[in-house]
């Protein structure tokens, strides 16, 4: 017997009925090769589940002794079939792409082209072997009422659609190349990257780009799909599948299983038995988190779910009745004919389920339960589209707001309703179209198949849908078995949540290990535009001082419009104004006024930051977009400091320009990595410590980065990076509108 | 004639009484039977000051006058008290500008032109330029300082420091090399409360850390009972030692000043008076004060207190010798501010204000508040505590989670670091105080900026430690719990509850102390 899919939710089931109950069955198992391990290790790998103990107890535990006296592994792929051994008796083909949103070509080379390569070989190696086909309930596609086990009536050429979406992949990477495509998302990417630099702007374009792609393919599949019929890619190709069977099948003995939601098993191996997600899991999971508030389907709706170890009866019962070449059969495996289950049972009895176990949130107790109403799709739909617009606003509006810890909490939540909205919007359009199906697969032909067999048999391989009760099923098998891997990982969830990573308390000492700082908003609660007040401020008169900030407050717009583009440029801007400035004056002002000022702004948290790393042996270094003479009075801390430095003229008075471009950016990362690599420090073992999304650059090229009071940008690439966030707060003694004032100096000290 | 101090029981007739707290006060209804005890009333001040200057340093102590010790080509040098004193400042003119304008225009008559000004701060934070313009006047500010003759005392320049030898039980003995090395030392004190001045003045004022930490040490404030009696402080006795042999070595002619208790200006002037002397318009001050306060943003209310100047009086002059000097000024302060109490109680109560000697011009930390609750105001006594041996103290003061990072920058480690490990001060004292002492970068600040030395806040511990080791239970009313309890204390909100949370200690019915302190007072207790 060949097995395609073993390594999948039925081909294991199958398996595992095949190595337990039919001891005279040689199985030849198609296995992919997936990364380093080849297909024979795939299935040792499987072979030791847990599900196989009783098989391999027969071989006294030896997984490989079981494998090779029942098993031939035939390492290959549906893309390029091997050879098949000459004299198969039973092909089951249960191999294919199992999402519903997979690419269009994709769907067509697994489900089409896999498919009509397999029936070709096994023509040319074994012309008498049984092929039973595993399709699916929803090939019906929208077609409404009872569904007759029979061919799907429609007029749909498949080798064209093939040909047509199998071409869709070229043309659309062709077309995401095209300059109108690429200078869209070059911009979007620029617009939230630009501060952090070009390279990190054109990395993120190419990923935008490939998303596209990958976007654009899924769309073009269910677009088709829909065009001619159907509810997604998944059952148009399904559906294309089948009639390639009844094609190039025609010479063989033909059997097409048509299950409909495969869920967990009844009872066998276990009751609850289930590997991954299926269809129905995610949602259980997001009602039972409180994350469901309502589903697009009519209460009166059926789902149509069959436990998989029905339909692994169904199937090898099929497999043993093989029908005339040339007249296939078809069985559906599916409930709803005779043991209808709506939505709004299933709805009560999940809920009941979680009632009774709700998943624990820790410190705030069971989650509330939605009540669903059954509104329908279009208002589901609605709510969607409304909370999803408020969340855009929600989202402009926090990553404008001035940065905080307040505002970062606020986009902690947004990020998370965002990750619910996304769930919702896939799922829900995923779904609806099977929700509102109004579909009833009759199964005649399969209880005509079950009633012919012997009464051991029927209950060995029970496939009977009309025995079990839902209740039972569901709140008792179902769901405690798709809940169990959720609340394990809450628990570890819990634990690790509790310790956020933080740099470690003890630095480890070493020579070749640089720290570097950002200087404002890091170090100190300042700004440019700030500093620049202070410095200029004390030499002018009163009138003077209101001209100064007068002028500043006017550019304040243009100001703020070119931090957010450009760092380089808004620096450049800003420094403009020290035109005129004596160089010396302005150190002197550093010294006398400005020192205290700087040093009462220093977060406490900073310097003994800065100064744990010194004890630890670390070269500090200090990296600023701001003028060296700030920097004066925290340069006893650092070893390096790099600062913008102002051009001056032959009589010592700034040009207003600098002498060399401010190190923002991608240029900081730029300068670490030479720095390192001048002096021997091992950067995959230093820090970085910066404020800002600017900074990323920097932070990113080294191993140990920390995100200091970030503003939403850096903070969401922290969060995914899993650095460190700290927050260091200046004293709360500093005023931030005090300004120097020009106090009498000449004072000399000891 | 001013009224003495006293001690009132408080009956059903009491009125709500002041308690400072940080910057605010509040009026509190104290359990019948509390006894408060009140400074003596403001002793009227000299009328004529510069009289009484003069008068001073021509008919000086145990010495020769002033102007007999000059000569030309001398080297002089005056030292005065730093910005630790007095508190709150001094309305213009400071006492040390009209001392200091008196011994220089001696100087300039006598041909005197060697003549450098020293700030005696030890460890304290350098004066800014403000402030020695406030305390030496603008006229000799201007003279001195851009010339570089007018400085702050630096305790970490090798260069500028002498050793002048150890005493009897082995101190060390550094002051200030330009001191050192003056034929004449002239010092000018402010002698606020009974531990100021003596040989508390050069030898700690113009000392070195290496001097400094031979009597600065845990071990002897906790032996210091109390520092207001300078014989029964193992602190004042080393200070003694040191002057002692350091007489031998410099001529110092001593200045000390007393004030009388005019500590608040108008519109506060009720915090001065007896709560129910109160005239009509006091207590619509203190309303508008209340109401004000209750509404206005910490930054402002920071303002408001920290530009309030004293209108004190001068309630005496004497300069000489330093000891025949501080015994003349010690029965002045004593004059003013003690006050004879009966035997010790259960429960100590005092409210913490908004200033103490380290925090002009700053926000008093948490490391502060203890320090003037525990080691001021506790060791405000002379005798015995006011407290008996295992009983409790209730301290009013807000204890704000925050420090001047400009000032205080060792403090904000000391409490992040070393309380966090221990709030035992001789615990601390082996494991930090070395650490803290000798690190480079507290020490540019101290020598650089305006930052108390590296060490400073362990000397702030030490100095409660003598309260710590003599109460069982700590309760801070009104006070940031966080704040609180990283130094080892609890927080009450009311004082019923603090009395409720020492219970414990004292039982149900404890005998209550409550020190109406501001203006300063010192307890004998009988």
């Amino acid at each position: 017997m060949l097995l395609t899919g073993v390594t999948g939710f039925v081909g294991e089931a199958l398996l595992h009925r095949i190595l337990g109950d039919l001891p005279n069955t040689h199985v030849v198992a198609l296995v992919r090769r997936k990364g380093s391990l080849t297909g024979r290790a795939r299935m040792e790998q499987l072979l030791n589940k847990s599900i196989f103990e009783q098989a391999r107890e027969e071989y006294a535990g030896d997984t490989a002794a079981l494998l090779d006296a029942r098993i031939t592994v035939l390492e290959g792929d549906l893309s390029e079939i091997t050879e098949l051994p000459a004299g198969l008796d039973i092909v089951i083909h249960c191999a294919g792409d199992v999402s519903f949103d997979p690419p269009i070509h994709q769907a067509f080379e697994t489900n089409v082209r896999g498919t009509e390569r397999l029936l070709k070989q096994i023509l040319a190696s074994s012309p008498l072997a049984h092929y039973v086909h595993v399709s699916t309930a929803y090939t019906a596609g929208r077609r409404r009422g009872a569904i007759p086990e029979g061919p799907v009536e429609h007029e749909v050429d498949w080798r064209t659609e093939a040909r047509w979406g199998l071409a869709m992949r070229d043309r659309i990477e062709e077309t995401s190349r095209s300059p109108g495509v690429l200078s869209r998302l070059r911009k979007e990417a620029e617009r939230e990257h630009r501060r952090a630099g070009p390279i990190t702007s054109a990395q993120d374009a190419e990923r935008r780009r490939r998303e596209w792609v990958d976007k654009k393919l899924v769309q073009a599949g269910g677009e088709r799909a829909r065009s001619l019929g159907w509810t997604d890619v998944y059952t148009f190709t399904k559906a294309m599948g089948e009639r390639v069977v009844e094609e190039i099948g025609a010479p063989l003995p033909v059997t097409i299983v048509r299950p409909s939601i495969i869920e967990s098993a009844l009872e066998s191996p276990h009751p609850g038995w289930i590997e991954g997600f299926k269809m129905a899991e995610p949602l259980i999971l997001a009602y039972g988190r409180g994350e469901l508030p309502e589903f697009p389907a009519s209460p009166d709706g059926v789902v149509d779910i069959v436990p998989v170890d029905h339909v692994v009866g169904a199937i090898l019962a099929a497999a043993a009745a093989p029908p005339e070449p040339g007249t296939p059969s078809y069985f559906h495996v599916s409930s709803g004919a005779r043991n209808p289950l709506t939505f709004s049972r299933l709805y009560e009895l999940v809920r009941a389920y979680f009632d009774a176990n709700p998943f624990d949130m820790s410190e705030r107790g069971a989650v509330r339960l939605p009540v669903w109403r059954f509104p329908g799709g279009e208002a589901v739909d609605r709510l969607l589209v409304m909370s999803e617009r408020a969340h855009k606003v929600a989202d402009w509006a926090v990553r404008h707001a001035p940065r905080g810890e307040r505002i970062r909490k606020l986009a902690r939540e947004l990020d998370q309703q965002q990750r619910r909205l996304d769930f919702l919007r896939r799922y829900l359009d995923l779904y609806r179209p099977y929700a509102e199906a109004e579909l009833q697969f009759t199964d005649d032909k399969t209880m005509a198949l079950f009633r012919s067999l012997d009464p051991e048999d029927q209950v060995a391989f029970a496939f009977d849908t009309s025995v079990f009760d839902w209740k039972h099923y569901l709140v008792d098998v179902h769901c405690p078995s798709v809940t169990a891997s959720m609340r394990q990982y809450d628990v570890i969830r819990r634990r690790r949540g509790r310790n956020a990573p933080t740099v470690t308390k003890d630095l480890p000492e070493a020579t070749d290990v640089v720290a570097a700082f950002d200087m404002d908003g890091t170090l100190l609660s300042s700004n440019v535009v700030e500093t620049y007040l202070w410095l200029r401020l004390p030499e002018l008169d009163r009138d003077g001082k209101l001209r100064e900030v007068g002028a500043l407050l006017r550019k304040v717009p243009g100001l703020l419009a070119a931090e957010r583009k450009d760092r380089g440029g808004f620096l450049r801007a800003v420094y403009r104004r020290y035109r005129g400035a004596d160089l010396a004056e302005l150190e002197r002002i550093v010294d006398e006024l400005l020192a205290q000022h700087v040093l009462e702004r220093v977060s406490a948290s900073a310097l003994r930051r800065v100064r744990a790393h010194r004890a630890a042996g670390h070269r500090t270094v200090l990296i600023t977009g701001a003028i060296r003479p700030l920097t004066r009075p925290l340069a006893s801390l650092f070893d390096e400091i790099v600062a913008a430095d102002l051009a001056t003229d032959e009589l010592g008075r700034c040009t207003g320009y600098l002498s060399s471009p401010p190190l923002v950016g991608e240029s900081r990362a730029a300068w670490l990595r030479w720095y390192a690599r001048q002096h021997g420090f091992d950067l995959s073992r230093s820090y970085a410590y910066a404020d800002s999304h600017s900074d990323l650059p920097m932070l990113q090229v080294v191993g140990r980065p920390v995100a200091v009071s970030p503003d939403v940008h850096l903070w969401r690439e922290a969060r995914k990076g899993r650095w460190p966030v700290e927050e260091w707060k200046s004293s709360g003694a500093a005023s931030r509108l005090a300004m120097p004032t020009r106090e009498l100096s000449g004072e000399r000290t000891s | 004639m001013s009224r003495p101090g006293f001690v009132l029981e408080v009956d059903d007739r009491t009125p709500p009484l002041i308690v400072h707290e940080g910057e605010g006060f509040r009026l509190e209804k104290f359990p019948t039977g509390t006894r408060v005890v009140y400074s003596p009333e403001s002793l009227p001040g000299l009328r004529d000051v510069d009289g009484a200057i003069r008068q001073a340093l021509d008919n000086p102590e145990n010495s020769e006058p002033l102007r007999a010790l000059l000569r030309p080509g001398m080297k002089l040098t005056i030292a005065f008290d730093d910005v630790s004193l007095p508190l709150p400042p001094m309305r213009r003119p400071d006492i040390r500008q009209r001392i200091i304008e008196q011994v220089l225009t001696m100087a300039a008559e006598a041909g005197v032109d060697d003549v450098q000004i020293i700030a005696a701060l030890a460890l304290h934070r350098r004066m800014m330029p403000s402030e020695l313009q406030h305390a030496l006047g603008e006229r000799v500010y201007r003279s001195f300082a851009p010339d570089g003759l007018l400085y702050n005392h630096d305790a970490e320049d090798p260069d500028n420091l002498a050793f002048i030898g150890t005493t009897d039980q082995g101190e060390e003995v550094e002051i200030n090399k330009r001191a050192a090395e003056s034929d004449l030392l002239v010092y000018v004190n402010i002698n606020i409360v009974p531990m100021d001045g003596g040989h508390k003045s050069v030898p700690i004022g113009l000392a070195s850390y290496r001097s400094l930490r031979h009597h600065h040490n845990s071990h002897t404030m906790v032996h210091s009972r109390s520092f207001m009696d300078h014989t029964k402080s193992a602190m004042h006795h080393s200070a003694w030692r040191m002057g002692r042999l350091l007489k031998d070595h410099v001529k110092i002619f001593t200045v000390e000043t007393t004030l009388n208790n005019n500590v608040f200006p108008a519109p506060y002037e009720f915090l001065n008076k007896r709560e129910w002397e109160w005239s009509v318009r006091d207590q619509a001050s203190m309303l508008a004060a209340r109401r004000g306060l209750a509404i206005a943003p910490s930054k402002l209310k920071r303002r408001i207190f920290q530009n309030v100047q004293a209108p004190y009086g001068i309630t005496g002059v004497h300069a000489g010798e330093t000891e025949a000097v501080h015994e003349k000024t010690l029965a002045n302060v004593f004059r003013q501010q003690a006050v004879e109490v009966q035997g010790q109680s259960d429960v100590l109560i005092m409210g913490v204000p908004y200033l103490g000697p380290y925090n002009v011009n700053a926000v008093m930390n948490p490391i502060l508040a203890t320090c003037m609750g525990l080691g001021y105001f506790f060791n405000s006594y002379r005798g015995q505590p006011l407290v008996r041996k295992g009983g409790a103290v209730i301290l009013y003061h807000p204890v704000p989670y925050e420090f001047s990072q400009l000032h205080h920058p060792s403090y904000v480690d000391f409490f992040e670091e070393v309380l966090a490990e221990s709030t035992d001060p001789a615990t601390i004292e082996e494991r930090f105080e070395k650490q803290y002492a000798t690190d480079p970068w507290y020490i540019h600040l101290y020598r650089t900026s305006y930052a108390y030395h590296g060490v400073h806040p362990f000397y702030m511990w030490y100095w409660a430690a003598h309260a710590m080791d003599h109460v069982g239970d700590v309760v801070w009313v009104g006070a940031d719990r966080r704040a609180v309890q990283r130094m080892g204390f609890r927080a009450a909100s009311t004082l019923a509850d603090a009395l409720e949370m020492v219970s414990g200690t004292v039982g149900r019915s404890p005998s209550i102390t409550y020190t109406h302190n501001p203006p300063h007072l010192v307890a004998d207790v009988r």
